[in-house]
């Protein structure tokens, strides 16, 4: 046990809850007691194993039809009992084949969805582990000519890195993380007390995206260009974090990037 | 239901369909009275809709979530008064995790044996990321009580995790 009271302040630090001059007392406390510092990783770790082992579920397709079916007000056990009758039996038929279809089309995209969400769950872990101590960068520095060589030979590509310190996201450094079975640039930027994790590495598929995620109060964002794959993570607003996305894309369309080196 | 309203309610209710089955689903603990729970829930949610005047996603979220949560618990009640009391004695369980030797559980199953009231905490905040405000909407408690549950709640699964490392 950690002084008692502290927990559910490190808690609320943690989610965010804290006004700023609590956060700041917080701060102060964790700086010189190890003990609730150990407290506060140890609510990081489990945030993380919460994010890899404790699902969210998809309403099953049918339970969505019959909420569906009832809103409309007519539930589908409501219809008059059809004859079967040989001019009848083209209908079944081809409803049975549109399902088939349909089942089979959405099996397909339940396995990409599934897929998707797993990367997703991925970063958001990396994310989270990055944000405990020691652990953000291997290079830091808010020098992009300092950050950008840091990963030659280190990775098999080599991730463009701005430094957009004039419009209020100065670069902190970047690491190599481990994301979806593979090595991929992690660059660290911030926003006043607030972390970004941008995660690269080269695209398999064409350009697409942008696509948004919320999940334990942090947002993702995922897109393609034609080159690389970028995840963008943060606890930061929905708003700032996709002001920052643009930024990142309008500086990868003025600079064109190689795609490897 | 007029078509409009139909629109309305299909707009704004049903993209949160997902967040209300996941809270049923770890609520009642199974697939299929989680799809009960949620088919009730919506069809209160309808027969009520058209006095609901929230607009942003947030609100519609907090809404349909607070009528899902009511009715699992009602549903708890009527269905299994008696694992109730049970569920609510906190202390038994928590020296089973810590103590017991045999006791080696992934997170989900650790989260499982929480009383509701702390499950309901963790899947709203954890899963769903609502605000303590937003918590404390759907499960009609003061934003303190959201505070000190969630943190007792967080507590159990650590204890939960750290039983299954060490075997």
């Amino acid at each position: 046990m950690t002084h008692a009271g502290f927990e559910a302040q490190v808690d609320a630090y943690l989610d965010g809850e804290l006004v700023a001059g609590d956060a700041r007392a917080l701060e102060t406390h964790l700086a010189q007691c190890p003990e609730c510092t150990r407290f506060r990783d140890g609510r990081l770790e489990l945030r993380a194993a919460i994010v890899t082992s404790v699902p969210s579920f998809q309403a099953p397709p049918a339970l969505r039809e019959r909420v569906l079916a009832a809103a409309r007000g007519s539930s589908p056990s409501a219809r008059a009992p059809r004859r079967f009758t040989v001019q009848n039996m083209w209908r079944p038929l081809a409803l049975a084949a549109s399902f088939a279809l349909v089942a089979l089309g959405s099996w397909t995209l339940a396995l990409q969805r599934a897929a998707g969400v797993a990367l997703a769950d991925d970063v958001l872990a990396s994310h989270i582990r990055s944000l405990m101590p020691g652990h953000l960068t291997d290079v830091l520095s808010s020098d992009q000519h300092t950050v950008k060589p840091w990963f030659n030979g280190r990775l098999d590509f080599s991730p463009a890195v701005y430094d957009f310190v004039g419009r209020g996201y100065p670069l902190l450094g970047g690491r190599i993380d481990y994301v979806g079975g593979r090595s991929v640039a992690a660059l660290v930027y911030g926003r006043r007390q607030h972390m970004i994790n941008v995660f690269v590495w080269p695209a398999a598929r064409g350009p697409g995206g942008p696509s948004t995620r919320t999940r334990q109060g942090y947002h993702e964002l995922h897109w393609t260009t034609g080159d690389y794959t970028y995840w963008v993570v943060s606890d930061l607003g929905l708003a700032e974090l996709e002001e920052f996305a643009q930024l990142l894309r309008d500086a990868d369309s003025t600079t064109s990037v190689p795609a490897s080196r | 239901m007029e078509s409009s309203a139909l629109a309305r309610f299909e707009a704004v209710v049903l993209p949160h369909l997902d967040a209300a089955y996941t809270l049923a689903r770890y609520l009642m603990r199974n697939a299929s009275d989680a799809d009960d729970v949620v088919q009730d829930a919506c069809l209160r949610a309808l027969k009520y809709f058209e006095g609901f005047r929230g607009d942003a996603a947030t609100s519609a979220r907090s809404w349909l979530l607070t009528i899902v949560r009511n009715t699992a618990h009602s549903w708890r009640k009527r269905h299994r008064p008696d694992a109730l009391g049970v569920e609510f004695d906190e202390t038994e369980h928590s020296d089973a995790v810590v103590h017991d030797p045999e006791a080696k559980e992934t997170l989900g199953r650790a989260l499982d044996r929480l009383p509701p009231e702390f499950r309901e905490v963790i899947v709203l905040r954890e899963l769903q990321g609502l605000s303590y405000k937003e918590i404390s909407d759907v499960t009609g408690v003061p934003v303190g009580t959201v505070m000190s549950r969630l943190s007792r709640a967080r507590g159990r699964l650590q204890d939960a995790l750290r039983a299954e490392e060490v075997r």
